[in-house]
C-alpha cells in the first residue's frame, strides 16, 4: 500500500490541475471546471485520509525527486526532497480540507473568470502543501515565494461581487509585506546555510543536517532574528499585521476562508521548523521575548476587534488574536506547548473558515457587513441562525468544541513553561483574552441576528445546501476534536 | 598573424565581412529590397555562432603579440552575446520597414556595434579595450536615433556626451595605469602589480578605469542618461541596449577585477558604495514612474547594480553567480523587450495604463511577457529565483561586512518587485466597453523570439543544475 502514497503527487496533483484548467484545450464552461477542481481536491482529501490511516509514527514518509539522476542544485546542496512528518501530516490533512470547504463555497461566491480562479486556487493549494511538507530550506522558500502569486490574484481579482480599487490595493499590500518579510528569511537561510556549511562541513540545506551548536552566538541571533521577521509577517505579530485585515476584508468568502484557515498557520508552521527546531539554542533564549509579542497579540487585538464595525473585519482581528495562542504554546518550548499550538491551529482553522463562510452568507443576502445597519436576520434564516450560534459559542471557548482545548492547553503548557517566569506572567495575563473574546463575539451575533429587522431584509433567503454541508462539516469537525482531543495530540507527540 | 586570425579570430572576421557585404548592398541594391538586409544579419550572425567552434581555447590563446586572447570564459561571452545579437536582428523588422532605404546601413551598423561587443570580451590590452569599446558605442548613437521623432535624437545626443565623458575618465585611468607599469598588456600590468606595493596612484588609476567603464552600465555618477535614452530609443534596439554592453562590459570587468586592478582593495569599497547607491536611486526612482521603458530602464540599472556588488567582491564563486545572473537576465530582458516590440508595431503606448486588458487579446504572448517580467522580480518556476538566490549567497558568503549591503539590497528588491507589479497587472484587468477590441498581432520572429526566451526561462529555473555546472566551469577557468 505504501508504495501508492507519494508525496510529489500529493504536492503536485493540485498543479498538474492547476495547468489543466489555464490550458487553451481545457473546456471553459464554468460548470464543468467547478465540478473538476471540486473532484480533484476531494480525491486529493481522500488521498490525504489513507496516508492518515496508513501513517507510522517510527517513519516518517520521505521521496526525493531527483533531476537526470543528480539533485535540483547540487553545486549548493539542495535538494528536492519532502518529509511528512507528524505535523506535516496534520497540516496537510487540514489544507486539503480546508480547500475542499471552500472550493465548494466558491460556487455561490464566484460569479466571473472561473477558469482564472480555479487554477490560481489550486496553484495555491499545490504551494501550501510544498511547504508544509518540502525538507530542504531553499525549497521551503521556493514555496513560500510561489504562493504569493496566486494568492495576490485571489485576492485583487475581479470576482463579479463588488469589486473596487481597494481590493487591487490591499493585494498590493499583502504582496510587498509578504515579500518584505521572505526577503528576510532569504537572509536568513543563505546565512544559515554558509555557516553550516562553514563550521560543519556539510553543503546541504535539508533541515535535518543543519546543526546550530557550532555556529558563533552573535549570527545564530541575527538568523533567528530574520526567520522571526520573515514569519512574523505571515503569523502575523503585531507590528507586520497590518496588511491582514484588509487583505482579509478585501478577498471573496472562499479565499478569506483559506487565507485565514491555512496561509497564516503557514508563518506558525515556518517558526517551529526554524526556530523551534533548526535554532532552539537561540530560540530559548529569545522565546520569553517572543512570548511578550504574542501577549500583545492576544490582548491588544482582542480589544481592537472589539471596536470594529464590519464584521468581516471582527473575525479578521480575531484570528490574529488566536495566533498570539499559538504562537505562545510554541514560547512555552515544551511538549504540551508544542502539542497546544498544533491542535489549536486545527481548530482555529475550522473556526475562523466557518465564522468567514457566515459572514460571506449574511454578506451575499444582506449586501452590507456594517454591523449597525444588520440586525434582526434570525428571524429569516434560522439555520444560519443556529449555525452561528453553534461558531461563536466555539469560537469564545466553550467546553465541548475543539478551541477549548487549545485555549486551556495553550495556558497551561505556558505556566508550566520551563523557560522563565516571563511566561508564566504572560500565560495569567492572556486569560482576559477569553472575556474579551467572548465580548466581541458575543457582540458579533447579538448585533447581526437578534433585534429588530430592518425592511430591506424581507425577502432573504436562509441558507442553500452547499452552505449548508459546509458549515454543517465544520460543525462536525469542531465537535468531533472537541471531545476526541487525543486524535490530534497523539500524531503530534509521536 | 594568419595564423592568429585562423585560430581565434574567425567569428569577428565572418562578421566584418557580413558588414561589408551590408555595406555593399546599401550601395548596389534598389531600396524594395530591404526585407533581405535582416536575413543577410541573422545569416552573419549565425555563421560566426557556427564559427566560434573553431576558436582556440585550451590552452588560454594569446594573438597579435597578446593583445588578443581566447579562453573559455571569452568564448561563452561571445556566445551569449551572438545569441542576444541575433534575437535582437530578428526583432528589427518594424524598424527597417520604416527605414526601408537605410535598412542595409542600419544593419550594418548594428553588426558594427555586436563586433564591437565580441571583441571587447576577448580583449587583453588596453588599447584593443578602448578602441573595441568606441566600436561598440558609436553605433548605439546611430541606433537610439534610428526612431522618428525628436526624443530619439535627444537621447542619442545625451548618450554621445555621456560616453565621450566616460571614454575620457577611462582614458586618463589607463594613461596613469601605463605611467605606472609602461604596459597596456593585463597580464603584464598585472605581473608588476602583484610584485609592489599599493601605491595611492595605482587606486586611484584603477578607480578612474572602472568608473569610464561602469558609467556605460548606468551605475551612478553617470546613470541619469539611462532613462532619457531608454525613452527615446525603439524597443529592438533596447533589447540590444539592455543586454549586450552590459554583457560585454562585465565580461571585461571581471576580468580586470581579477588580474589588473586586483591589488587595490580600496577599489573594492568604492565600486560596492557605488552600486549600493545606484541600487537605490534606480528602484526609488520607478516608483512613481507610468512609462514602461523607464521602468525598464530602472530595472536595467537597479539589475546591473546588483551584479557589480557581486563582481566586486572578486572569488570564483562569486564569479560563477555572475555569469550565471548576466546569462538568466539577458534572456529575461530580450523576452520583455519582444514583448513590447510587439506592442510597439500594435502601435500601444509607452504608458502602463495603455496595456489594460492586453492579456485577454493575446494570452500566449502576454503571458510569457508576464512571466519574464516575474522572473525579473525573482519568482519561482523561472530562472530569475534561482539566479536572484544564487548571487545574494555569494554577497553572503563573501563575509559579514556585507551583510548590511545584502539587507539593503534585499529591502531594494521589495521595492523593485512594486514597480514590476505595476508592468503586469493592468494587463489582468478587463478593458472598458468604449476600448476597441483588437487582438495582439505578432510575426513569427517576435514569436519565435518571445516564447522562446520564456521558455528558456522556465527549463532553466526547473532545472538549473547543468548550466550552473557550466558557469562554475568558466569560472575556474580564467
Amino acid at each position: 500500500m505504501e508504495i501508492f502514497l507519494s508525496i510529489p503527487f500529493l504536492v503536485f496533483l493540485p498543479l498538474a490541475a492547476s495547468f489543466l484548467i489555464m490550458s487553451p484545450l481545457f473546456t471553459s464552461n464554468e460548470i464543468s471546471i467547478r465540478r473538476f477542481a471540486k473532484g480533484v481536491i476531494g480525491f486529493h482529501f481522500a488521498y490525504m485520509i489513507l496516508m492518515l490511516i496508513f501513517y507510522n509514527g517510527a517513519n516518517p514518509y520521505e521521496s526525493q525527486i531527483h533531476f537526470f539522476g543528480l539533485d535540483w542544485i547540487q553545486s549548493l546542496g539542495i535538494k528536492f526532497q519532502f518529509r511528512l512528518d507528524g505535523i506535516g501530516l496534520i497540516l496537510t490533512t487540514l489544507t486539503s480540507f480546508v480547500f475542499l470547504l471552500s472550493s465548494i463555497s466558491s460556487k455561490i461566491n464566484i460569479r466571473k473568470n472561473h477558469k482564472f480562479y480555479y487554477s490560481m486556487l489550486l496553484l495555491l493549494m499545490s504551494a501550501i502543501l510544498g511547504i508544509f511538507t518540502s525538507a530542504d530550506m531553499f525549497m521551503f522558500f521556493m514555496f513560500w515565494e510561489l504562493e504569493l502569486i496566486p494568492a495576490y490574484f485571489l485576492i485583487g481579482g475581479d470576482w463579479g461581487i463588488d469589486y473596487s480599487e481597494t481590493h487591487k490595493k490591499s493585494a498590493v499590500k499583502f504582496v510587498l509585506f509578504t515579500f518584505l518579510g521572505s526577503m528576510f528569511m532569504l537572509l536568513g537561510i543563505l546565512l544559515l546555510h554558509y555557516y553550516n556549511y562553514v563550521t560543519n562541513g556539510i553543503l546541504s540545506a535539508d533541515f535535518l543536517n543543519i546543526m546550530d551548536n557550532s555556529i558563533p552566538d552573535g549570527i545564530q541571533y541575527l538568523i533567528a532574528v530574520c526567520f522571526l521577521i520573515g514569519f512574523g509577517v505571515k503569523l502575523p505579530i503585531i507590528p507586520l499585521h497590518s496588511w491582514l485585515p484588509d487583505a482579509h476584508t478585501n478577498a471573496p468568502t472562499p479565499v478569506s476562508m483559506v487565507l485565514a484557515g491555512i496561509l497564516l498557520k503557514t508563518g506558525a508552521y515556518g517558526i517551529y521548523r526554524f526556530n523551534y527546531q533548526m535554532l532552539s539554542e537561540s530560540f530559548m533564549s529569545i522565546a520569553p521575548i517572543l512570548a511578550v509579542f504574542a501577549l500583545v497579540n492576544i490582548i491588544y487585538t482582542a480589544f481592537v476587534a472589539y471596536t470594529q464595525t464590519d464584521i468581516k473585519r471582527i473575525v479578521a482581528y480575531s484570528s490574529i488574536s488566536n495566533m498570539g495562542l499559538i504562537l505562545l504554546g510554541l514560547c512555552a518550548y515544551n511538549q504540551l506547548g508544542l502539542s497546544a499550538s498544533v491542535f489549536h491551529m486545527v481548530a482555529h482553522a475550522l473556526v475562523t473558515s466557518g465564522l468567514f463562510m457566515i459572514c460571506g452568507i449574511v454578506y451575499l443576502r444582506c449586501k452590507t457587513r456594517d454591523i449597525n445597519s444588520l440586525g434582526g436576520i434570525a428571524q429569516k434564516m434560522p439555520r444560519l441562525f443556529g449555525f452561528a450560534t453553534l461558531v461563536v459559542l466555539a469560537s469564545i471557548g466553550v467546553p465541548a468544541f475543539a478551541p477549548f482545548v487549545g485555549e486551556i492547553l495553550t495556558m497551561i503548557s505556558a505556566l508550566f513553561s520551563e523557560i522563565g517566569d516571563l511566561l508564566k506572567f504572560v500565560s495569567i495575563f492572556s486569560l482576559p483574552l477569553l472575556i474579551i473574546s467572548s465580548c466581541y463575539m458575543l457582540k458579533f451575533l447579538h448585533r447581526g441576528f437578534f433585534g429588530s429587522m430592518s425592511e430591506s431584509f424581507e425577502k432573504i433567503n436562509d441558507i442553500s445546501v452547499h452552505e449548508f454541508i459546509v458549515l454543517a462539516s465544520i460543525m462536525a469537525g469542531l465537535i468531533i476534536f472537541g471531545l476526541f482531543p487525543m486524535a490530534v495530540l497523539n500524531l503530534v507527540g509521536a | 598573424m594568419i595564423n592568429d586570425i585562423f585560430n581565434i579570430l574567425l567569428p569577428q572576421f565572418c562578421l566584418g565581412i557580413f558588414i561589408l557585404i551590408q555595406i555593399l548592398c546599401s550601395m548596389f541594391l534598389s531600396p524594395r529590397s530591404y526585407k533581405y538586409s535582416r536575413l543577410i544579419s541573422a545569416i552573419g550572425i549565425s555563421l560566426s555562432i557556427v564559427l566560434l567552434t573553431t576558436v582556440q581555447t585550451e590552452p588560454q590563446y594569446f594573438g597579435f603579440k597578446g593583445s588578443v586572447m581566447a579562453d573559455s570564459y571569452t568564448l561563452l561571452f561571445q556566445f551569449v552575446i551572438l545569441l542576444c545579437g541575433f534575437f535582437t536582428v530578428l526583432l528589427t523588422r518594424n524598424l527597417i520597414r520604416e527605414k526601408k532605404q537605410n535598412a542595409y546601413t542600419f544593419q550594418a551598423v548594428l553588426l558594427t556595434a555586436v563586433f564591437g561587443a565580441v571583441n571587447i570580451v576577448s580583449a587583453n590590452d588596453f588599447l584593443t579595450l578602448f578602441i573595441s569599446l568606441e566600436l561598440l558605442s558609436f553605433p548605439l548613437y546611430f541606433l537610439i536615433c534610428a526612431k522618428k521623432g525628436y526624443y530619439s535624437k535627444e537621447a542619442a545626443f545625451k548618450y554621445l556626451i555621456t560616453s565621450a565623458v566616460s571614454s575620457g575618465v577611462f582614458l586618463f585611468g589607463v594613461s596613469y595605469l601605463y605611467g605606472i607599469t609602461s604596459s597596456l598588456n593585463f597580464s603584464d600590468i598585472y605581473e608588476i602589480v602583484i610584485e609592489r606595493e599599493t601605491s595611492l596612484i595605482y587606486v586611484f588609476a584603477s578607480v578612474l578605469t572602472v568608473l569610464g567603464l561602469i558609467s556605460k552600465l548606468a551605475v551612478f555618477p553617470f546613470a541619469n542618461w539611462i532613462i532619457d535614452v531608454y525613452k527615446g530609443c525603439e524597443t529592438s534596439v533596447l533589447a540590444f541596449m539592455s543586454t549586450i554592453p552590459k554583457l560585454a562590459l562585465f565580461g571585461i570587468i571581471c576580468r580586470l577585477l581579477v588580474f589588473p586592478l586586483s591589488s587595490s582593495f580600496e577599489l573594492t569599497f568604492v565600486i560596492v558604495l557605488l552600486s549600493l547607491v545606484t541600487a537605490l536611486w534606480a528602484n526609488t526612482y520607478a516608483i512613481r514612474e507610468k512609462n514602461v521603458k523607464v521602468i525598464l530602464a530602472c530595472s536595467a540599472s537597479a539589475n546591473a547594480s546588483y551584479v557589480l556588488l557581486a563582481a566586486s567582491l572578486v572569488s570564483v564563486y562569486n564569479l560563477s553567480t555572475v555569469i550565471f545572473y548576466l546569462i538568466c537576465y539577458s534572456l529575461m530582458n530580450i523576452a520583455v523587450f519582444a514583448f513590447l516590440n510587439t506592442a510597439e508595431s500594435n502601435s500601444l503606448g509607452d504608458n502602463v495604463e495603455d496595456f489594460i486588458g492586453v492579456f485577454h487579446k493575446n494570452k500566449l504572448l502576454a503571458g510569457s511577457y508576464a512571466l519574464s517580467v516575474i522572473a525579473l522580480a525573482g519568482f519561482p518556476i523561472t530562472s530569475g529565483f534561482v539566479a536572484k538566490i544564487y548571487l545574494f549567497s555569494a554577497i553572503a558568503n563573501s563575509g559579514l561586512i556585507f551583510v548590511p549591503f545584502l539587507i539593503a539590497l534585499l529591502i531594494l528588491t521589495v521595492v523593485a518587485l512594486y514597480y514590476y507589479l505595476k508592468l503586469i497587472t493592468p494587463m489582468f484587468r478587463k478593458c472598458d466597453g468604449n476600448v476597441l477590441v483588437k487582438m495582439l498581432e505578432a510575426t513569427y520572429s517576435q514569436k519565435f523570439v518571445l516564447v522562446f526566451c520564456a521558455i528558456l526561462t522556465v527549463l532553466i529555473g526547473v532545472y538549473p543544475e547543468k548550466l550552473i555546472e557550466l558557469c562554475r566551469f568558466i569560472a575556474y577557468s580564467i
